[in-house]
């Protein structure tokens, strides 16, 4: 697979380096945007508040060594999902939050009309907490660090080739039938910002969240209404370097294909782009035209892949602990009158979070609709999303002398139920200057499940409900 | 599923070459934004945000249309050509083709002749060549008006008239 489509876009990049038409070679230019955004944020989520007690926030005087974040919090390889108790505290409904991005863009055309260009998003949200290291020496939460970047060549005749650190076709170039462009995107949108993570409930399977991992991207021109679009990426990891963070080979290099703890890595760490994820394929084939003057799209799509192993640390075997990704995606919009209305549905081999589920998991169904409505400077919407798929897993891994051992989930296999929903509007003071209202909510249920261990008592429910009042200019 | 997909994966590009007047290239931003990225409301793609290097093409198509001129020719020639010849009265002036074509004209005092004259402003440089006169000159001979030949350097005479006002109007504008 991946040698064909390596063949198939070094045939179109050949094809696309050959003069087609004349046209005037243009200079590149050198553009700065991106964008600022600053919300209230009322939040209530259930599991916000910690009552079992553990440790205190460390910021004693004296320390030269690191500092542990948490009661527990040491950093171990391979316990990505083995959070500490945390820190008992009760939050607040209130809070700000504030985002900005700058984007470079270069753009410029050849002599035989070829575009090209790169594109360069610094984002400042590098970390969701503050990283202490030491007393005096830490990172703080608005740390500069690279969205996406890739360069691009297009030509009328063959299409755009991009390669870097971008989206997919399935993974948000070509989808159909989400519809996000109202408030800051209603379920899919920044009320992440203002939830915490218990109980999963800001964790979303939109189509961005498939990941901006290093991949060549393919895009067709369009033909009688139709593009269609094929990536590869040979694992999750971005950016420069192998993501090895010592000598020692790791699960944390980028293109490890066997590591101890991968069990645990399904589900991709926080901050670094770090999954079992590898050599992953995506193609989306889309229409869009009009029909009695109604604005049309349809996109169907795919994305597969492998995973990783489990790697016994003293046996050096491998055992295969995952099923491929694999998802199906079929989405359709329509627009007339300043009315969309759109659904998309998808089915497939994946977990909450579009990781490889493990052996024996139950597939992944999801449901999405919405609609949005703009009259002038106005613009209203909602949109609703239902997901099925493995609550806990069905089966746990650890090593016994060295032996991986599967353990059976004692509390049995749970049906895990997402359901969310956002309602909100936008007021255009002035071209890129926007006043967001929005009401979002996100339920994760399961049956039998403490969703929130940190209280007592067996919670199989956790809802969060975020209500953003505010601004976002563009430029 | 794999050799569905890598048939597909090869067969697409190849068909995607044989459209022709039904194909066109997908702008940037016709493609998903998944991180709020965009700038929503402005312009996309080759057209996104402020230009910091090189030429910004863009805007100055915007400035020429604000400012609302509707020549696409000099516009101190083309000024200049229609002061020159504005002591004989006028039949047509275009000045999107640039070209200014006056009517018959017989000087006070000689009533035997009548001259007639077309310029053409070339282009939208202010170039010593960028204008072109021609003058026609007809003689009453026996009632009849008749055509008959223009000294040669009465149309390079013309020109230099026009490219004099021209040179005047730039240097006028220039001062303000």
């Amino acid at each position: 697979m991946r040698k064909i489509l390596l063949g198939t876009t070094a045939v179109v990049g050949a094809a696309l380096l050959a003069p087609s038409i004349a046209a005037a070679q243009e200079a590149p230019t050198v553009r700065i945007g991106g964008f600022f955004r600053a919300y209230y944020g009322n939040t209530q989520q259930s599991a916000r508040n910690s009552t079992s007690p553990s440790g205190l926030a460390t910021n004693t005087a004296g320390a030269t060594g690191n500092l542990a974040q948490q009661g527990s919090g040491t950093t171990v390889i391979g316990t990505n999902s083995t959070e500490s108790a945390g820190h008992t505290a009760r939050l607040d409904k209130n809070d700000f939050s504030t985002d900005a991005e700058v984007h470079v863009f270069v753009n410029g055309k050849t002599a035989n009309g070829l575009s090209y260009g790169a594109v360069i998003e610094i984002a400042f949200n590098q970390q969701e907490g503050r990283n202490i290291v030491q007393q005096r020496a830490s990172t703080g939460k608005t740390t500069a660090s690279i969205d996406e970047y890739y360069a691009f060549i297009a030509s009328p005749t063959f299409g755009q080739i991009r390669f870097g650190d971008e989206d997919g076709p399935v993974g948000g170039l070509m989808n159909s039938g989400v519809i996000t462009n109202f408030g800051t995107g209603g379920v899919y949108g920044d009320r992440e910002s203002f939830v915490t993570r218990q109980g999963n409930d800001r964790t979303t399977t939109s189509p961005g969240g498939l990941g901006d991992n290093t991949k060549i991207i393919y895009l067709s021109p369009q033909f009688f209404g139709f593009d269609f679009g094929a990536s590869f990426a040979f694992n999750y990891g971005v950016g420069e370097d192998t993501g090895c963070s010592s000598n020692q080979s790791s699960g944390w290099c980028d293109s490890s294909y066997a590591f101890t703890g991968a069990s645990n890595f399904g589900v991709a760490a926080a901050g670094p782009e770090m999954s079992v994820r590898r050599n992953e394929y995506q193609g989306a084939l889309r229409w869009r035209g009009s029909l009695a003057g109604v604005g049309l799209s349809v996109t169907g799509g795919y994305v597969g892949s492998g995973a990783a192993k489990e790697l016994s640390p003293i046996t050096n075997t491998q055992r295969s602990v995952f099923q491929p990704l694999g998802v199906w995606q079929v989405g359709a919009q329509a627009t007339a009158y300043g009315l969309t209305v759109g659904a998309q549905y998808e089915h497939g081999t994946s977990n909450f979070f579009w990781g490889n589920p493990m052996k024996g998991d139950r597939p992944m169904d999801q449901f999405f609709a919405g609609a949005s409505y703009t009259v002038g400077p106005f613009t209203i919407g909602g949109n609703y999303v239902m997901q099925t798929v493995e609550g806990a897993s069905r089966t746990s891994y650890g090593y016994t002398g060295g032996v991986l051992t599967a353990t059976p989930n004692p509390a049995g296999a749970g049906l895990m139920r997402r359901l969310g929903y956002g309602i909100g509007g936008n007021y255009r003071l002035a071209p890129g200057l926007d006043i967001v209202a929005e009401y979002s909510s996100y339920t994760v249920a399961e049956r039998g499940r403490d969703l929130d261990p940190s209280n007592p008592g067996v919670q199989d429910r956790s809802t969060a409900k975020v209500f953003i009042l505010g601004t976002r200019l563009a430029f | 599923m794999k050799p569905f997909l890598a048939a597909i994966a090869l067969m697409l590009p190849l068909l995607a070459a044989c459209g022709d007047a039904n194909q066109r290239l997908v702008n940037n931003d016709e493609y998903g934004d998944w991180r709020n990225g965009r700038a929503r409301n402005r312009p996309q793609g080759a057209s996104a945000g402020l230009v910091v290097f090189g030429v910004d093409k863009d805007r100055e198509a915007r400035e020429a249309a604000a400012a609302g001129t509707g020549l696409s020719v000099n516009a101190y020639l083309w000024r200049a050509t229609l002061d020159t010849l504005s002591f004989m009265p006028l039949a047509s002036a275009d000045p999107f083709g640039g070209t200014i074509i006056t009517d018959w004209y017989t000087p006070p005092g000689s009533g035997g002749e009548r001259f007639r004259a077309q310029a053409y402003v070339l282009g939208r440089q202010l170039r010593s060549d960028g204008v072109r006169v021609q003058v026609f000159r007809q003689s009453l001979d026996r009632g009849q008006w008749v055509d008959s030949p223009v000294s040669t350097a009465t149309n390079s005479e013309m020109e230099d008239k026009v490219l004099a006002r021209a040179r005047e109007l730039r240097s006028q504008s220039a001062a303000r």
